[in-house]
């Protein structure tokens, strides 16, 4: 190495770019050291063989994994207070198998709407083993939850006259729970679901209920945010509704059983508006359920003194449970120096099925250990989008048109709420805890795609005899022949 | 930005500054004031390289527009772009 240099080769023109050195990316002779960032396998299934068999992108989803988050998580509350329940939130992941995989460990399902109530239904869940939210259910559907004994939980009073009609008609009685929102002092109110309690909906709501003939309130639900990263919001949570159960003793038609926490528990990943690591950013799930069923002890522990049985604790973790679970495999199909100098790659799966890349920035790993130093790189993903992004940032080797990328962790939310647009959806595979691999959810066709469209008559066939230009006699085109003139 | 890129080399050039940081000609850079290192894609070893024999701006766009044959308007915003991504670095 010397002060002045002879190039030889000068290369070809690119903007001239200068990219520093992260501390411990190289070692001192300036080579690349090993680094753990590097993804072979995935739930020890090697990346390989899955894009051979299932095509790129492919979802993957740790059989093994997702029991053992689900077996911990339930531990955690249990060994806490033995009344606890785990109620499986549907729109995190409805994707059949990791439904029943998720039964099959004792959680109840939580649905917010006809369509997931329809399919618990249609997996076997009985409804008494099914707790039914969500601001819209339409009266077909909450007559039959009615009648096979789900846990329907009022979002509003046009609900619960609802409810109050149905069960009229149905000649029974029907025991009931009511969404709640208040005020913790620690997340943002969601004060747009359920029946306010400061300003005195809950009120309303009771009394309604103790006038009412059929209904019976033995539940009380609330969810107070999304990535809750502080356990003592939950604990405010739980005083505030342990505090509302007391005050409800004794009130006609009411008599509470269930304290519904909904969810909201944070998984290890990293979102966008925070420093920290997820290491470092979110507590432990122990730590989660010592807030949450020390506040539960102290709240219910007047029920022993009058001789009442303590309620059943149902939380509805979502997230914490599936997202590490699953990862997403995907491929980069080019690559770009962008005007200002940072490397761009296009990856063949974007914000179509990666939802949550708007909120996360996810972690990405290579699959081979690349040669090049690490630069800043944007990843885009292939709609014509702009807002098409998978990460905004991240410090990567130079990639290849090819190269395999896995994406994690992206269990919760991106099999619910991906976005069919101009791309068809690709596998869900589920790597066994015995071994081997199945497909969960097939990857879409154009089958899939035209299944839905209905042809009317008059567009019946398609006759296009001297109505369409081809695009290949240029010499007719206007535009070409005015600028030939 | 031609003002600033300008002051910027003219900050660089202070005591050898400029000078003295070692280049291997595979585009690593060592600066030894600092100990931190960094990694030049090739453009940026040649616009380096020019501006460290003390050529300016100018001569240093017109060289790069030469060598490479791009127009001088796209290699003079590069310099000056790359004067201010090294004025942020060294
Ligand atoms: C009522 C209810 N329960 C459970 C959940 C699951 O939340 P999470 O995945 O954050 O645990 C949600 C999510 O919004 C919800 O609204």
């Amino acid at each position: 190495m010397d002060s002045s240099v002879d190039i030889t080769d000068i290369g070809t023109w690119e903007p001239p770019f200068i990219q520093p050195h992260k501390m411990g990316a190289l070692n001192k002779f300036g080579q690349r050291t090993l680094r753990d960032n590097i993804c072979r396998e995935v739930f020890g299934v090697p990346v390989n063989d899955l894009v051979r068999r299932y095509g790129s992108p492919v979802f993957v989803v740790g059989e093994k994994h997702l029991r053992q988050n689900i077996r911990r998580i339930k531990s955690a509350f249990e060994q806490r207070y033995n009344l606890a329940v785990h109620g499986w939130s549907y729109k995190t992941n409805y994707i059949s198998a990791i439904c029943r995989i998720l039964h099959q460990e004792g959680s109840l399902a939580e649905v917010v709407s006809k369509f997931e109530y329809e399919k618990a239904r249609f997996l076997g869940v009985p409804g008494e083993q099914i707790i039914f939210n969500g601001p819209n259910k339409p009266k077909d559907i909450l007559r039959r939850a009615i009648e096979d004994g789900a846990l329907i939980q009022a979002d509003h009073m046009e609900e619960l006259k609802m409810l109050e009609a149905v069960a009229d008609e149905l000649g029974r009685i029907v025991k009931i729970g009511i969404r709640i929102n208040f005020d913790t002092g620690f997340t943002e109110p969601w004060s747009r679901f359920g029946f306010n309690l400061e300003s005195g909906q809950v009120n309303e709501a009771i009394n309604f209920i103790s006038r009412s003939d059929h209904l019976r309130l033995s539940s009380l639900h609330s969810h107070i945010g999304t990535f809750v990263l502080e356990p003592r919001a939950y604990a405010e949570q739980v005083r505030i509704m342990c505090e509302l159960m007391r005050k409800l003793e004794g009130v006609e038609n009411v008599a509470i059983d269930t304290i519904d926490i909904g969810g909201g528990i944070p998984s290890r990943n990293a979102l966008q508006t925070i420093y920290l690591p997820p290491e470092q950013a979110v507590p432990d799930i122990n730590e989660y359920a010592d807030a949450i069923c020390e506040a539960l002890l102290a709240g219910t522990r007047y029920r022993k003194e009058i001789g009442k049985e303590l309620p059943r604790l149902i939380f509805e973790s979502g997230r914490a449970v599936i997202d590490d679970a699953e990862v997403l495999i995907t491929s980069v199909v080019g690559t770009k120096r962008l005007p200002d100098g940072r490397r761009a790659a296009i990856l063949d799966a974007g914000t179509n099925l990666l939802f949550t890349a708007y909120w996360y920035n996810h972690q990405v790993k290579m699959t081979r250990n690349a040669a090049g130093s690490e630069e800043e790189t944007v990843l885009y993903g292939p709609l014509c989008m702009n807002i098409d992004v998978v990460r905004h940032s991240i410090s990567l080797p130079p990639l290849a048109a090819g190269d395999h990328l896995v994406i994690s962790p992206v269990g919760a939310y991106n099999n619910t709420q991906w976005l069919q647009f101009i791309e068809y959806r690709p596998n869900v595979v589920l790597a066994q805890e015995s071994g081997g691999c199945s497909v969960i959810r097939q990857a879409e066709d154009l089958g899939v795609m035209m299944a839905q469209d209905q042809i009317p008559a008059h567009l019946a066939s398609l006759d296009l005899s001297g109505k369409i230009r081809p695009l290949s006699r240029s010499g007719n085109h206007p535009t070409l022949n005015r600028k030939l003139v | 930005m031609t003002m600033a890129a300008a002051e910027l080399l003219k900050e660089l050039s202070k005591d050898d500054r400029l000078s003295r940081i070692a280049v291997s000609d595979t585009g690593f850079i060592f600066d030894p004031q600092t100990g931190q290192s960094f990694t030049l894609n090739k453009t940026g070893l040649v616009t380096l390289s020019h501006l460290k024999k003390g050529s300016s701006i100018d001569e240093t766009a017109d060289q790069l527009a030469r060598q490479y044959g791009v127009t001088e308007e796209v290699a003079l915003n590069s310099v000056e772009a790359f004067l201010l991504q090294l004025g942020r670095y060294l």
